[in-house]
């Protein structure tokens, strides 16, 4: 008896915290599907239901939300710079847990501490080095500027590569495999789940950031903006009022993809997460 | 020490280059002023017209017969210069308000820029840019920001610090400094040099209210106008803890706080004793109006919420808000200026500040003569009635001010009315976070002593 | 201490024993430095080096000298334009921008930084290969050296790209934010109009002074403690909350596992941003929260308490100071906890079953299991983790930032230096270089989180990377 009671009890509170946890995203939902453009403050659910909020962002760009270009954007610096990191992340984890050279720990500690100094104060500097470049302005710039410095994140995959056997490579050095090989061959297809990770994380910052992108896309054509730029835009003082609903129903159709890669790549990740942790 | 230097190389640069161009620019010059003449005469016959729009005009016509004497327009022989000089695509870009209304408005309008020069292979880009950001954006990189960019007055003395702004030296197809109200031409300048197109003159505030619960008795004074609401259980809204806002009460009490050119900071008295009302007394009465459980304070989206659900039937606002409030109040839509506040004992007219948008030309275009023939095509008198009547924001161009269709907007009939109370917004940046600070402490009402509040206050806004 | 100063001696030593000892085709290659390869017919090297050479000295010559010769002053002359009105087009003089010469000449003299260090192994190469070629040895073929940056040189392949772009996108913007804290970059000087120069350790100075005006000292000190209140609350919340909650969820009498899970994890799936901006506006003072604390009298509870002043008609959530900083740490809980659940979940899948068990033998209570088996291995396991999450917790911007965006101080002391009660020093020195354009100060801030963070993170890492435990458990 105690023990039915106890689980009852376990659930309800499970439940409550999932309530809990859910409340804001049933809000966004449902707010998606008002046909109030402003913020209901008065009411949870919309008093009138419907689609337009979704129609709008698809079929009818305007001045100020193109979602359909904003989508296409995120999705080429997404996909470019996931590729481009995730090799970074792997090559430099690579060389600090695989091989032995001169310089190794010192360059190890050198990275840690570079990734300490606050990214959002050299920013400006960023930008002016990238317009030296000659790539301010641009999706090339984005992307470069979300894969350049990745390699600074070796550290999780480090831990990770840290744990396949070094017997497996031994071996394969005895038939005669050089460095290429056997990262190509042989650590590269035991690492799944820390690629997956890495390919989530990266490609989920260009859809995440909206400082950088603000600072660095200079246009005022909402055709070149990011997801992130043009959602952030859309909630600023003069336009709330008009576009609120169109912001959740945006933050809505941003969910699915993401969701989506998470759930089939969930399995992956926890290993990702925890494999590179606990040798970290 | 170094700004000064340029400014005075400025304006030597302009007086030389006025010499030059008199000769071809008087005949525009009478014209302008012609028009004015006329519109003036013909807004006299249609009744009663609005005091205000007439003195409008009539300080307008002041100011034209005063120029004649010191100012010219350009010479058209620069603009054929420029035309024979051109040979490659021009390109421009325009940074304007991102709302729906104008964009579509100033794209017509390049258009029909593009049309006056039919010779010329025109690439003008408009881009959407929200006005109270502009600053920030264009001085993170000048370079890199637009050629012509609309902004509110209030971010112009630090544009012009920069030196992101290009001085309108000289004038080709009209005169802004004629054409505009002397009010906004004021605001564009610094030490007599315009440095942008005077654009519109609604940034300012007023009242909306519901006609339908409110009498125009009721509307006059805080005390009636709360009492009003209080007994039908509806609300009053103003953001009384913004700095944009605060200031009314203090200027309608004859505290002053503005920006001194010279050194750069502002000056401030509103912790001052020996005044007719002394800061204190402006404080004290700020939160006896808040204490009333009909005030609400509360920003402009809020504001607009609880009006569209018939909670609050008034509230101090902008031209920009002007559709929320006809929506929401259908028939009973009403505009006023501000009512008056009570000072210890005396009725006292809130003053508050009047602002503008103008349209500037990056120092550092690429094109600079286009762009400078752009911003005077946009802020012609033409341009400014199109954007008024698209946008439902008040031109700065006298003759199309007082056009019937501007005019008997109640929204700016409401603002002109105010205009008498209103002054120019020119502050220096520490003004916003110290008066905001102070705003939120009075309108909680939980300081102890009104006068070191207002010290802090003001040590805080002249530093 | 010593060890790096023999490092150093050696060093230099061999440059010159090279230089001594190197034969004609050695010496030559002081000046040409691929011509010691050539001599001894790895002909392709030599062409590589000298090109390279011949590429430092173009850039340097042709580009980044004059920058660099300008740095003592950052620029002296400014810009002036003039508009010729009759043809309407204008005239700039060739003016310096402070920006540029500090930007390119950080560039200019890390290129030359790392010339110098090239030529000085080049010459030791060459005189190695001397070496080689007087003792009969073999010489690699260029077929050779190539093979061998795929074998034991593979780490110099590896490295290369990622390294070139952490030096662009990390260390010239860092070394540039440095020394901008050291000149009066700020609103009265900008460039390219102004010209802005080197002022010393003012900068430093205003930081820790406390005058009316001038009070960078006092909301320095205050929003340090909180920033570091904030890192380890913020920390320490999600840390045990999400393992907690693992634990709830993997529990063995817990129902339908993977759907609770997944009633967390769809929090993640939107963009963080996106969930900030909308949890902001529900506890906005007239947001939807208020409101329905309004109808259930919830607000006029906490007004008869003493909670909420009896001047406000609403809950001030996000609107002073005190609740503010509790819903800020609340919110984080909201979004951190589903992450943390997710890696915890994991790791307590990997705790060895044995250990478990034999616990539970012994009559341990679930509680006992807990906290003398679970959270020792946890720890164990993620404290490396723990310390990271802290550091980016004292840089948390966007939940600090998006959360107190609309919150205004009424300390007029925070005020008058642009800070807000609730700001991280991360989100000030935004504050200050968006808003303010306040370069020098928000360096100068930058400066000081940064060696907060170095120092927080050697302490912690220091035993990590002294210690030799990668090879424990290949």
């Amino acid at each position: 008896m105690k023990k039915t009671v106890n689980m009852v009890i376990r659930h309800i509170f499970l439940a409550f915290l999932a309530f809990v946890w859910l409340i804001p995203i049933v809000w966004l939902l449902a707010t998606s599907f008002s046909s109030y453009k402003g913020i209901n403050t008065m009411h949870f659910f919309p008093t009138e239901w419907s689609l337009d909020n979704y129609m709008q962002l698809f079929f009818r760009p305007d001045t100020v939300a193109n979602f359909p270009a904003w989508f296409r954007n995120s999705m080429i610096i997404g996909v470019f710079s996931c590729i481009i990191s995730t090799m970074f992340v792997l090559m430099v984890a690579y060389s600090m847990s695989c091989m032995r050279f001169n310089g190794r720990k010192a360059v190890m500690s050198f990275a840690i501490i570079l990734g300490m100094f606050p990214g959002v104060l050299s920013m400006i500097a960023v930008y002016f080095v990238m317009k030296l470049i000659g790539l301010s302005n641009s999706l090339v710039g984005l992307i470069v500027i979300y894969s350049a410095g990745s390699g600074l994140g070796y550290l999780i995959c480090k831990g990770f590569f840290d744990t396949i056997p070094v017997s497996l490579r031994e071996s394969a050095k005895l038939e005669g495999a050089n460095e290429l090989i056997i990262f190509s061959k042989i650590v590269i297809p035991l690492s799944k789940p820390i690629i997956v990770y890495t390919v989530i994380n990266s490609f989920l910052a260009p859809w995440m950031d909206f400082v950088m992108a603000k600072l660095m896309i200079r246009s005022k054509d909402p055709g070149d903006w990011t997801v992130a730029m043009g959602l952030f835009n859309l909630v600023q003082r003069t336009l709330v009022g008009d576009y609120f609903s169109v912001f959740c129903a945006g933050g809505i159709i941003v969910a699915i993809p993401i969701s989506v890669l998470f759930v089939v790549m969930q399995r992956f990740y926890v290993e990702g997460i925890t494999g590179g942790a606990v040798k970290g | 020490m170094k700004r000064r230097i340029i400014s005075m190389l400025l304006v030597a640069t302009v007086a030389s280059s006025l010499m030059a161009g008199c000769g071809a620019s008087e005949q525009t010059q009478e014209e302008t002023s012609q028009e004015t003449g006329a519109e003036t005469t013909e807004s006299d016959s249609e009744a009663d017209a609005d005091n205000a729009v007439e003195e409008v005009s009539e300080a307008a016509e002041e100011v034209a017969d005063t120029t004649e004497t010191t100012e010219s327009a350009g010479n058209a022989e620069a603009v054929e210069n420029l035309i024979a000089a051109t040979e490659d695509t021009v390109d421009l870009t325009l940074w304007c308000s991102e709302t729906e209304a104008y964009q579509t408005v100033m794209a017509e309008l390049v258009e029909d820029f593009k049309a006056q020069y039919p010779d010329i292979d025109f690439n003008i880009t408009i881009g959407a840019e929200s006005e109270a950001n502009c600053k920030d954006d264009v001085l993170v990189d000048v370079e890199a920001a637009a050629d012509l960019f609309v902004f509110p007055d209030d971010q112009l003395v630090d544009l012009v610090n920069a030196g992101a702004l290009q001085s309108i030296d000289a004038t080709f197809t009209y005169d802004p400094k004629t054409a505009n109200a002397e009010a906004t031409v004021d605001a564009a300048s610094i030490d007599g040099t315009l440095y942008a197109y005077p654009l519109t003159a609604s940034n300012g505030y007023f009242l909306f209210y519901n006609k339908d619960y409110l009498t125009e008795e009721d509307v006059a004074s805080w005390d009636s106008l709360l009492a009003a609401a209080a007994e039908q259980g509806k609300t009053v809204g103003m953001e009384v803890s913004g700095a944009w806002f605060l200031y009314g009460f203090f200027a309608g009490a004859g505290l002053d706080m503005y920006l001194d050119d010279a050194t750069g900071k502002n000056v401030c008295n509103w912790n001052a004793t020996d005044t007719q009302y002394t800061g204190a007394d402006v404080a004290t009465a700020i939160t006896e109006i808040c204490k009333n459980e009909a005030m609400v304070n509360c920003v402009n989206e809020d504001a607009q919420a609880f009006a569209l659900n018939g909670e609050m039937i008034a509230d101090v606002n902008g031209t920009w808000a002007t559709n929320a409030f006809m929506e929401a109040y259908g028939e009973g839509y009403a505009a006023v200026k501000l009512p008056t506040f009570t000072v210890n004992g005396d009725q006292v007219q809130m003053g508050s500040f009047a602002g503008y948008k103008f349209i500037g030309v990056n120092a550092y275009s690429q094109n600079p003569g286009w762009a400078m023939l752009l911003g005077e095509f946009l802020s012609n008198e033409d341009s400014q009635t199109k954007i008024a009547v698209a946008t439902g924001e008040g031109p700065s161009n006298t003759v199309s001010a007082s056009s019937e269709e501007i005019a008997s907007a109640p929204a700016l009939a409401a603002l002109a009315e105010q205009s008498e109370y209103a002054d120019l917004q020119r502050v220096g940046d520490n003004y916003w976070s110290p008066a905001a600070t102070l705003g939120e402490s009075i309108v909680e009402g939980n300081y102890t002593d009104a006068q070191t509040l207002l010290d802090d206050a003001v040590a805080g806004i002249t530093q | 201490m010593k060890k790096v100063l023999d490092a150093l001696k050696k060093y230099f030593a061999d440059f010159f024993t090279s230089i001594r000892k190197g034969d004609i085709w050695t010496k030559l290659s002081l000046i040409i430095m691929g011509s010691g390869y050539i001599a001894r017919k790895q002909i392709i090297k030599g062409i590589l080096i000298t090109a390279i050479e011949v590429f430092f000295f173009a850039f340097t010559l042709g580009f980044s000298l004059e920058y660099i010769s300008k740095l003592n002053t950052l620029g002296t002359v400014q810009r002036e334009e003039k508009l010729d009105l009759t043809t309407l087009t204008k005239t700039v003089n060739d003016y310096d921008n402070s920006l540029l010469i500090l930007l390119c000449g950080v560039i200019g003299i890390l290129f030359i930084v790392a010339f110098i260090l090239l030529y000085i192994s080049n010459i030791k190469k060459v005189y190695e290969v001397q070496v080689f070629a007087e003792k009969g040895k073999h010489i690699n073929t260029f077929r050779e050296d190539v093979k061998e940056l795929v074998g034991s040189k593979f780490h110099i392949t590896l490295l290369t790209l990622p390294s070139l772009g952490v030096i662009i996108m990390n260390i010239i913007p860092i070394i540039f934010m440095i020394c901008i804290a050291f000149t009066n970059y700020d609103m009265d000087h900008q460039p390219p109009t102004y010209l802005f120069t080197w002022v010393g350790l003012d900068n430093f100075k205003n930081l820790f002074t406390s005058t009316s005006t001038i009070t960078f000292g006092y909301a320095f000190v205050r929003i340090l403690i909180w920033t570091l209140i904030w890192a380890f609350l913020a920390t320490f919340t999600t840390y045990f909350g999400g393992i907690l909650l693992a634990k709830f969820i993997n529990d063995r009498k817990t129902k339908c596992k993977k759907l609770w899970r997944t009633l967390f994890v769809v929090t993640i799936a939107i963009p963080q941003f996106v969930t900030l901006l909308l949890v902001g506006k529900m506890f906005s003072d007239y947001g939807i929260v208020n409101s329905i604390c309004n109808k259930i009298g919830l607000t006029a509870f906490l007004q008869d308490i003493g909670l909420v002043s009896r001047g406000l008609s609403y809950i001030p959530f996000l609107s002073k100071p005190g609740w503010i900083h509790v819903m800020v740490v609340l919110i984080n809980i909201w979004v951190g906890v589903p992450y943390q659940m997710l890696s915890a979940t994991g790791i307590l899948m990997n705790i060895p079953e044995d250990q478990l068990e034999s616990a539970k033998i012994d009559g341990a209570t679930e509680m006992q299991i807990f906290w003398k088996i679970t959270m020792p291995y946890m720890l164990f396991v993620t404290g490396p983790s723990l310390i990271t999450a802290f550091i980016a917790n004292i840089n948390n911007f966007n939940v600090i930032y998006l959360l107190t965006n609309d919150y205004v101080t009424t300390n007029m002391k925070f005020a008058n230096s642009n800070a807000k009660e609730a700001d991280l020093l991360i989100t000030w020195l935004f504050t200050l270089t968006n808003d303010y354009s306040n370069y020098k100060m928000a360096s100068v801030i930058g400066i000081c989180v940064f060696v907060i963070c170095a120092v927080l993170t050697l302490i912690s890492f220091s035993r990590m990377i002294a210690g030799n435990k990668e090879e424990e458990f290949q």
